[in-house]
């Protein structure tokens, strides 16, 4: 059941995501080695950081709604009617198509 | 990042990147202390046998004997990069048979947050002051002297000899009484 929940983000989303984990972490590293060299207990440096671990899990490991907003917009898929069967309708997804370039 | 456990992955390995990190600016911050201090030692009583050491050969080897004073106030030596302090005494001296002698007579380990400012009386030594022949009766330049080994969190671990050392003489006579 834990495992139907939805995860995905699309690519804009993963971008902006992996930008914000790393932001995050190494601002609060960087806070947590002055703390610690302030206080000179290297121990409250790795706290820091481990606070800021957390906080980035909580902003970007959920797929929240502002790493949803650009989905991809797929085409709908077409129905055809085959030649040699008319009573059945087949759906056919037509791939998009490229211009094909002929070298001479 | 396609799914949730990926994203997770990426964000602690990154994590760990940036604690290597962190760790590396630490040993920065104290590579260039030089972690000296003054010692202040005397010796209270000095003696010398003239016995075989079972443990090596059966010839007479000389044993000296002493008690020794010691202050030193190594508080300042620790930061957060410093996690023990490995402290020792040493006896320099020079005799027929070697040109250098070095026997380590006490040491002790002094762990962050304890007390580091040292004041001691009336100390034994914690090893035996075996002389690798009889080159202690009437030694005129016996030199103690403090030495620490800094073990760091993060860095290179370095030996340190403290400034301020004690020169003393051992007798001409070999005593036979059990030194108490």
């Amino acid at each position: 059941m834990v495992l139907n929940i939805a995860t995905h983000m699309d690519y804009e989303g993963q971008h902006l995501a992996e930008k914000l984990s790393h932001i995050i972490v190494v601002v609060f590293g960087v806070i947590g080695w002055i703390i610690g060299y302030v206080n000179q207990q290297f121990s409250q440096t790795i706290m820091v950081l481990g606070v800021g671990v957390l906080i980035a899990a909580i902003v970007t490991l959920p797929p929240w709604p502002m790493y949803r907003r650009k989905p991809l917009s797929w085409r709908k898929p077409r129905k055809e009617v085959t030649p040699d069967d008319s009573k059945t309708e087949k759906e056919v997804v037509v791939p998009a198509s490229k211009p094909k370039k002929k070298n001479k | 990042m396609h799914t949730f456990l990926t994203r997770g992955n990426a964000l602690l390995t990154f994590t760990l990147s940036v604690l290597a990190g962190l760790t590396f600016f630490c040993f920065l911050s104290t590579a260039l202390n030089a972690y000296s201090a003054t010692a202040t030692i005397d010796t209270v009583k000095v003696l010398v046998k003239n016995v075989p050491d079972y443990s090596a050969q059966k010839e007479k080897q000389d044993l000296g004997y002493l008690m020794f004073d010691l202050q030193a106030n190594l508080d300042p030596l620790f930061n957060w990069n410093a996690k023990q302090l490995f402290v020792f005494l040493t006896a320099e001296y020079e005799s027929l048979d070697n040109k250098l002698n070095q026997v380590v007579l006490w040491d002790k380990i002094i762990q962050r947050g304890e007390n580091a400012n040292l004041d001691m009386k009336n100390m034994n030594t914690n090893y035996y002051f075996w002389d690798d022949g009889n080159g202690l009766r009437g030694n005129s330049n016996v030199t103690l002297t403090l030495s620490w080994n800094v073990i760091p969190n993060a860095g290179m671990l370095s030996i340190v000899r403290g400034s301020g050392s004690h020169s003393f003489s051992f007798p001409n006579e070999y005593t036979n009484v059990r030194a108490q």
